[in-house]
């Protein structure tokens, strides 16, 4: 799923969206467009209009076949109950909804899916952020380290996915190499859920930290220098300028990765699948999906309905974070 | 942002939305009843030609892309008309049910042949994804009974032959000679787990691997290798239709394998896969296929030992499970494609091909009139496999029949061997699961 996002951390919009109507330009008594008559079909509007469906009409076509349509295929599929490669399915209309939300599953999946989205996008943004701070900085070597620290967001999940197996594998895996030194036995990072969930989580977040850093950098580059110096000037000293300064003024970067972070967290499969197959202490929503009907179990219907709560769930997200999170946001 | 959303537009959307979920229901499974079920048993094949060309979906069981692509190779000499594709399905037996279930719910792109492990041909039959072969192999005279019996009775349900034997195997008990010698210890496998307790300490204490023994990786199928725990205790993951994976013997069992590893401290768990684990000289022994025979031999720089599954306190021997894959038939594909798959799935597991699979692979040959000769004089250890066949037992059908029992098996085993959780408690939860998945996937497809 994507939301249509436009951020521009240097450019302040002079309105803010949704209120850009809230009055007429000309004052209370102006026109609205409503209140006009429709202009008429001339042929330059018709003109428009069809360079305007040349331009559109293939990538409407094609969210449309790719996106909107096995959406709505997903959603009959859920009120079915249908062992995937069967030619025949019942109609249990939301019974599979019903099974989801009174099984032990709900809690577990939810649970492992709030864990996992929190640590991820707190930890990606929190370090992200510290990255950019350190890369802000006038010293040498920084074009260097901002792309090594962008390199791994660029990479494949499953290639990365395979390289850390070979870190945490608690028999020949470097990390218990380096513990066998110190006398310690390895953690039991693949097998053991809690631990598993812990590596998912640490690799998540070393893929995905640069893309916040790199986020948070060019909003760190596009801060009014003024501000700062005048801040600087009255005596305020550096952890203060950060947080009542380059803080508030970041907010529309921080919102931006707030919702791109968090809608790709709860979208996260590569790393869960290629770590931890089996899903054990790590099955998110998205996963849980994959492993009903793929998985072993087969249960398309069942798979069908987790996805639409998935859906329903960065629907609501999205929207929230939209109508509310918004407005806390300085765009200038 | 704010839209606008009055009466007019809500109900402009909630009649789009109806119409694309109605139309949406034009596509997918029937919802009209049952599938009609064809009685596939007596598809006639007379007067039809084989197809020019079909899909053959492996996953190259045992590392046998070059040994497939060779016979391949042989087939198209003799039967230039028909054109057969290697295609490779999956890196493993579920990624294939993945793909193939995928195609049969698209209702396209089918192969004419496909490897279909010993938990998944169940469920294609009873989806009605694989045809019955019967027919097939009398009008093509396929020497059914030249087939290894177990392995071939293993596919067959309702009087029906549902697919054929092609890599087979059976768990291998693998050991490090050189550290077995080094410890004073006798050149073979234990005889039972009890003897191999006393061994362990031994072992753990002179060879400087991290473990004298390791349990098989459990995200990969925990659930096939710890029947021979379960049936040397006199336990089971199931016996018929009875879950009786929480029966004293059953927990007695698997508290034994959690004290090897807590109490007495002897034994690991494999995180990836024990095979490697071994090659790589972790541990002094393990348990793995005997596809991963070959591969071992290749990659350890010791003297690899092989044997028997030990037995246990209640059952010395018949404790060691069948396992591997077969090929069947898809039922979603033209008389023409069938009969072609047919005739190369013949051919496949000719006597002579099946040797040469062996011989590239260490799986079992499936046929008694296939020449190991030569194949036992370059790999010796492959006859203790094929000596081990007549000490096996059926699996359980609860490991075998229950979609997701395999999985279910495996986090449960984590629980006990890796988290040391209470294991009468986890073995109770997995029989109320298991039971759930038997009466809610099975129970209504089983024949009265």
């Amino acid at each position: 799923m994507t939301v249509p996002l436009t951020h521009n951390s240097t450019a302040a919009p002079a309105v803010r969206p949704g209120r850009a109507n809230a009055t007429p330009p000309d004052g209370p008594t102006a026109k609205t467009k409503a209140d006009q008559p429709r202009r008429r079909w001339s042929g330059r509007s018709r003109k428009d209009f069809v360079v305007f469906l040349a331009m559109a009409l293939p990538n409407l076509v094609l969210i449309g076949t790719f996106t909107y349509w096995p959406l709505i295929n997903n959603i009959y599929y859920s009120t079915l109950d249908w062992t995937l490669g069967s030619a025949s399915a019942t109609v249990v209309g939301l019974q599979n909804y019903v099974t989801f939300f009174t099984s032990e599953d709900a809690s577990k999946v939810l649970g492992t899916t709030a864990i996992f989205t929190v640590l991820t996008v707190g930890g990606s943004m929190i370090l992200g952020l510290l990255v950019a701070l350190a890369l802000n900085s006038k010293v040498r070597g920084t074009t260097f380290a901002r792309s090594a620290v962008f390199a791994p967001y660029v990479l494949s999940g499953v290639g990365v996915g395979l390289v850390w197996l070979f870190i945490f594998d608690p028999g020949y895996g470097v990390l218990a190499w380096i513990l066998r030194g110190l006398g310690q036995q390895s953690p039991q990072w693949i097998n053991d859920p809690q631990l598993s969930l812990v590596m998912v989580i640490i690799v998540y977040v070393w893929k995905n930290l640069g893309y916040c850093a790199v986020v948070f950098l060019a909003g760190l580059q596009s801060l009014p220098r003024d501000v700062m110096e005048a801040a600087a000037l009255d005596g305020a000293n550096s952890v203060r300028r950060f947080f009542n300064i380059s803080l508030p003024l970041l907010s529309p970067t921080t919102f931006f990765l707030l919702i791109t972070t968090m809608l790709s967290s709860l979208q996260a499969f590569d790393l869960i699948r290629i770590m931890t197959p089996l899903g054990n202490g790590t099955s998110t929503l998205i996963y849980e999906a994959y492993l009903q009907a793929f998985g072993a179990y087969n249960r398309a219907g069942y798979s069908a309905a987790i996805s639409v709560i998935l859906f329903a769930i960065l629907l609501v997200i999205t929207v929230l974070q939209l109508r509310f999170v918004e407005r806390k946001v300085h765009y200038s | 942002m704010r839209t606008n959303l009055d009466r007019r537009h809500f109900l402009g959307l909630a009649g789009l939305g109806a119409g694309a979920a109605a139309l949406a229901a034009c596509g997918g499974p029937s919802t009209a009843g049952p599938a009609s079920v064809v009685d596939t048993g007596q598809i006639d094949f007379t007067g039809i030609k084989p197809a020019a060309s079909i899909d053959f979906w492996t996953n190259h069981p045992g590392k046998s892309q070059d040994v497939e692509k060779a016979i391949i190779e042989k087939f198209q000499a003799k039967f230039p008309d028909i054109k057969v594709n290697l295609v490779t399905a999956g890196a493993n037996y579920e990624e294939i049910a993945q793909k193939f279930q995928t195609s049969q719910a698209a209702k396209t792109g089918l192969p004419g042949l496909v490897v279909l492990s010993d938990v998944w041909w169940f469920r294609y039959f009873s989806n009605g994804s694989i045809i019955p072969i019967d027919g097939l192999v009398k009008q093509l005279d396929i020497k059914i009974d030249d087939f290894q019996k177990s392995l071939v009775d293993d596919y067959k349900y309702d009087d029906k032959q549902w697919a054929l034997p092609y890599g087979r195997s059976t768990p291998l008990f693998y050991y490090n000679k050189d550290h077995f010698r080094a410890a004073g210890l006798p050149d073979r496998a234990p005889a039972t787990w009890q003897e191999f307790a006393e061994w362990a300490p031994k072992l753990k204490a002179t060879s400087g691997a991290q473990y004298a023994y390791i349990y098989p990786a459990l995200a990969g199928y925990a659930g096939w290798t710890l029947q021979n725990n379960l049936w040397g205790w006199g336990g089971a993951w199931s016996k018929g239709w009875d879950i009786t994976c929480d029966s004293k013997e059953s927990v007695a069992a698997l508290q034994w394998a959690q004290d090897s590893i807590y109490k007495d401290g002897w034994a690991g768990v494999s995180s990836k896969e024990a095979a490697d684990d071994f090659a790589a000289g972790i541990t002094s022994s393990t348990i793995s296929s005997t596809g991963s025979l070959l591969g071992v031999l290749k990659a350890a720089k010791f003297n690899v030992g092989v044997g028997f599954l030990p037995g246990g306190p209640e059952a010395p021997s018949g404790v060691c499970p069948t396992g591997g894959a077969g090929l069947g038939i898809p039922s979603g594909i033209t008389k023409e494609e069938q009969l072609a798959a047919a005739t190369f799935l013949k051919f496949m597991t000719e006597p002579e091909n099946t040797a040469a699979f062996s011989a590239a692979t260490g799986y079992m040959p499936t046929r008694l009139s296939a020449d190991m000769s030569a194949v036992l004089a370059a790999t010796p250890q492959i006859k203790t496999a094929m000596d081990q066949l007549a000490a096996t037992k059926v699996q359980d059908n609860a490991r075998v029949f229950l979609p997701g029992a395999d999985q279910e098996m495996a986090k449960s085993a984590a629980k006990i061997l890796t988290q040391q959780g209470d294991v009468q408690a986890t073995m109770t939860e997995l029989k109320k699961t298991l039971e759930g998945i038997y009466t809610k996937d099975v129970k209504p497809k089983l024949k009265s």
